[in-house]
Parts: structure tokens; C-alpha cells; sequence
């Protein structure tokens, strides 16, 4: 265990409370045996799920800019750099895109502070978790971390859309030819199943008006990952964890995993409280099948 | 955004001026809609051509600017820099704000509701309703 967590204000954001529990469980054990502590903002409220697409919508940026502001505030009473960590795809993009927007015009910056009556400075670093592991932690020093052998597990990366689109104003990595999460599964030790669909939409928000479509989508994107090879998927969105996982239910019997539980499970941490039960297709057998290198008869 | 439907110059001008788009920089190469995974029909380049060709009314009322999903693809790929996406979501909040909601949020059911993940429904709000 690391002496001196690292501080990091996070932004949980409403699935993360609710329906995607398990991930934000798997994401924060994970964090202090890396080394930094997840501290949630003191007051916080949804960021609007979606970023307003029309530039006249300034109602739409209301909501994240109050997130920024608490974000700021807590960075400046602990005397440490603002900066604002995230989960799901939708907060994260929502909240750099919001960001990014009163860089281009400080001029919204003004009208936004006046019609909520806060200041916001435009200081706070928008980052998502993998960003982290990838920057700061490295993944070279994560692989060292790992404590089972996944080298038997085919995974495949799905990065969806809204966690690299847009490229030039999120700048995670490339939005046709992503690398960040396949690295990531690399350093965890697992084969890692690059396939197709990997940055295919799962038909999103389309849930609320049109499931059948959705259900379509998500198909899709499943049979190619598992025509690929590919035993598990690996996800950063709740949403796009809900729409695959709801097409398995149809389609197959892959298990959709957070990131995070898979790297729970790489870590060789307790997993009881990460509410991998709450997933439509059990992934019990993937992570009975993960064994402690102490374990194995080969151990390192 | 209140756009007046009535003079198709004026209002597309008021969309370009609601979106940031110019929507003639599209020089109809189709590429947003070889991508789009929603098989819109219309598609986004032909919405974008109906507008160019001022036929607005047309473009409004295109029931396919509701199976858009928002995921980027089009506006990312574009080589003229044209945003459809937010040209899409700028004829969706012309019918928002003169008719009723896309879903009824009744209808949706509490199981749906139930089973849903918060964003979805948020996002659901945002576009829909
Ligand atoms: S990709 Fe851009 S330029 Fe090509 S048709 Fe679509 S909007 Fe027009
Ligand atoms: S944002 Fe809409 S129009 Fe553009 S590619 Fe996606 S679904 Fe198609």
C-alpha cells in the first residue's frame, strides 16, 4: 500500500450513485491500492447527461459549469490543483466540452457566471479515470500492480462514442483508432481482441424512444466481438454497458464488464461489493477463471 | 431558439445563427452519411441538402432527425467542418419548442423506468421532450 494517498476530487455524477454502483465501488477500491483517494465534490448535481449541440443553448451549460465551479472550490480550500476526475462518458464529455466551450468564448464564461451568480475561473482539468492510469500512473507501473493471471482471458475494448468524440475538444486519444483502453488490458496482462465495432455506437439515448433499435445496434457490435474471439467486453459508459448487456440477454452469454471490475479483479481485491450480480448476463465463470498468481502452479 | 418557419431565408439563417453551422460549407460529399449508424432516412447530407436548396419546411419535418443518437461520427468525420449532428439537434428543438414532446414519458412505464440507467433518461429529456 502506497504511504501518502494522492487527493483527487471526483465527480461522480447520477449513474454512477444508482444503477452503475459497481463501477464506481470497483473504480475507488482500485484507486487507493494504486495510490490516490477519490474524493467525492461536497455538493454536486446531474451534469445534464448530454452536451447542448446547438452553440445558442446556454441553459445546457448551466448545470456542468455549477459542477465546475463546486470542483474549483474544493481545489482551492485543500490548496492542491484544480482538477476534477470522472467515470461515465456522458459527465466526462459533458464537463470537458463545457470547459473547452468558455475557453473558445470567454465571453459564455461571463454570461454563465452572472445568470448563476458563481464564479467560475476556467481552471479545473476535466480528466477520465483511464486518463489518469494512463498519465499519471502509467501503465507500465499498473501492469507491475497486477496480481492474477488473465493471460487466458480474450477481452475485447469498446470505447463507444462519447468518450473521444470530439477529438479536439476532449483530446483522449485517436476517435477512429483508439489505443488508450487496449493498453490498458494489455498492462492488466489479458489477450486483448481488437475488432471492428470497437467505436460503433450502441444506439445511446435512442433506449428512451427507440429499444428495438438500440437492441439492433448493440447486436452488432456483440457478434462482431465475438466473432473476433473475444470472451468478455470492457466498457467506460454506463449507458453502453446497459444497452450491451440488455442485447445479451437476447444475442449471447458475453459478460459486459466496467473496466475498473476487471481491474478489481486484476488487482486481487475483494470483488463482493461490486455488484457484478446486477448484470443481465452473470460474468461469474470469467472471473471464477481468474486465478492469484500465488495460485497458479506456475507462479511468478 | 424561436425560428419562424415561415420565410425559408430567414430561417435558415436563424438555424446557422442557433447551430455556429454554415450550412453552405457542405459540399455534399456525403461522408457523414456513410458513416451514420442510425440509418436516417432522410440522411444527414440530403437534410443538409434540403436546407441548402431552401426547401426548410422539408427538412423540419423530416421524421428522421429523431433517430439520430447524437454519437458524433458525422460531425468528426466531416472534411468541410459542417457539424450535422448540430444541425440535426437545431431542427429537433424547432419542433420541441413549437409542438409537444417526442415521447410520451408516461407511456415509458415504471419498469422501463426502472431498468434505465439515469443518464439515458436525462438525455431522453433533453432530446425528446
Ligand atoms: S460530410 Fe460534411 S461536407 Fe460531406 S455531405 Fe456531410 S456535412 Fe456535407
Ligand atoms: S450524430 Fe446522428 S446523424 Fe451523425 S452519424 Fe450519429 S446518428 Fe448519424
Amino acid at each position: 500500500m502506497p504511504e501518502k494517498m494522492t487527493h483527487i476530487p471526483y465527480y461522480p455524477g447520477c449513474t454512477l450513485k444508482s444503477k452503475a454502483l459497481g463501477y464506481e465501488r470497483s473504480a475507488k477500491d482500485c484507486a487507493r491500492v494504486i495510490g490516490f483517494e477519490m474524493h467525492d465534490i461536497e455538493k454536486w448535481n446531474c451534469c445534464g447527461a448530454s452536451f447542448p449541440l446547438t452553440k445558442d443553448n446556454l441553459m445546457g451549460l448551466a448545470a456542468p459549469t455549477n459542477i465546475l465551479v463546486e470542483a474549483e472550490q474544493h481545489c482551492t480550500e485543500r490548496k492542491i490543483d484544480a482538477q476534477l476526475i470522472t467515470l461515465c462518458s456522458f459527465c466526462y464529455n459533458t464537463l470537458k466540452r463545457t470547459d473547452f466551450a468558455f475557453k473558445e468564448d470567454p465571453g459564455k464564461l461571463k454570461t454563465l457566471n452572472e445568470f448563476l451568480d458563481r464564479k467560475y475561473h476556467g481552471n479545473v482539468k476535466v480528466t477520465h479515470y483511464l486518463e489518469y492510469l494512463r498519465d499519471v500512473i502509467g501503465f507500465d507501473n499498473l501492469s507491475k500492480m497486477v496480481k492474477t493471471d488473465l493471460s487466458h482471458l480474450r477481452v475485447a475494448p469498446y470505447y463507444g462514442c462519447l468518450l473521444l468524440k470530439p477529438e479536439k475538444e476532449l483530446g483522449l486519444d485517436d476517435p477512429e483508432e483508439p489505443v488508450i483502453l487496449h493498453d490498458f488490458l494489455d498492462a492488466l496482462g489479458c489477450q486483448v481482441v481488437d475488432f471492428p465495432g470497437q467505436v460503433d455506437c450502441c444506439g445511446a439515448y435512442l433506449i428512451m424512444r427507440n429499444p428495438d433499435k438500440v437492441l439492433e445496434l448493440s447486436h452488432k457490435i456483440l457478434d462482431e466481438a465475438a466473432e473476433y474471439g473475444a470472451q468478455t467486453l470492457v466498457t467506460a459508459c454506463p449507458l453502453c454497458q446497459s444497452n450491451l448487456d440488455q442485447s445479451e440477454v437476447v444475442r449471447g452469454e458475453m459478460p459486459i464488464l466496467y473496466f475498473t471490475q476487471l481491474l478489481a479483479i486484476a488487482l486481487g481485491l475483494e470483488t463482493e461489493h461490486h455488484q457484478f450480480d446486477t448484470h443481465c448476463v452473470d460474468p461469474k465463470s470469467i472471473v471464477a477463471s481468474c486465478q492469484k498468481f500465488k495460485e497458479c502452479a506456475n507462479a511468478k | 431558439m424561436q425560428i419562424n418557419t415561415e420565410n425559408n431565408q430567414t430561417a435558415l439563417r436563424n438555424l446557422e445563427i442557433a447551430t455556429g453551422e454554415t450550412i453552405s460549407d457542405c459540399y455534399q460529399c456525403g461522408k457523414c452519411t456513410a458513416g451514420c449508424p442510425a440509418s436516417m432516412d432522410p440522411s444527414p447530407s440530403l437534410l443538409i441538402h434540403l436546407l441548402k436548396l431552401g426547401l426548410f419546411n422539408q427538412a423540419i419535418s423530416a421524421e428522421s432527425v429523431w433517430d439520430c443518437m447524437s454519437c458524433l461520427t458525422c460531425s468528426e468525420r466531416c472534411p468541410k467542418n459542417v457539424n450535422p449532428a448540430a444541425i440535426i439537434e437545431g431542427l429537433k428543438r424547432i419542433h420541441l419548442n413549437n409542438m409537444d414532446s417526442e415521447i410520451n414519458l408516461h407511456s415509458l412505464g415504471q419498469e422501463f423506468l426502472a431498468h434505465s440507467t439515469q443518464q439515458a433518461v436525462v438525455s431522453g429529456f433533453r432530446k425528446f421532450v
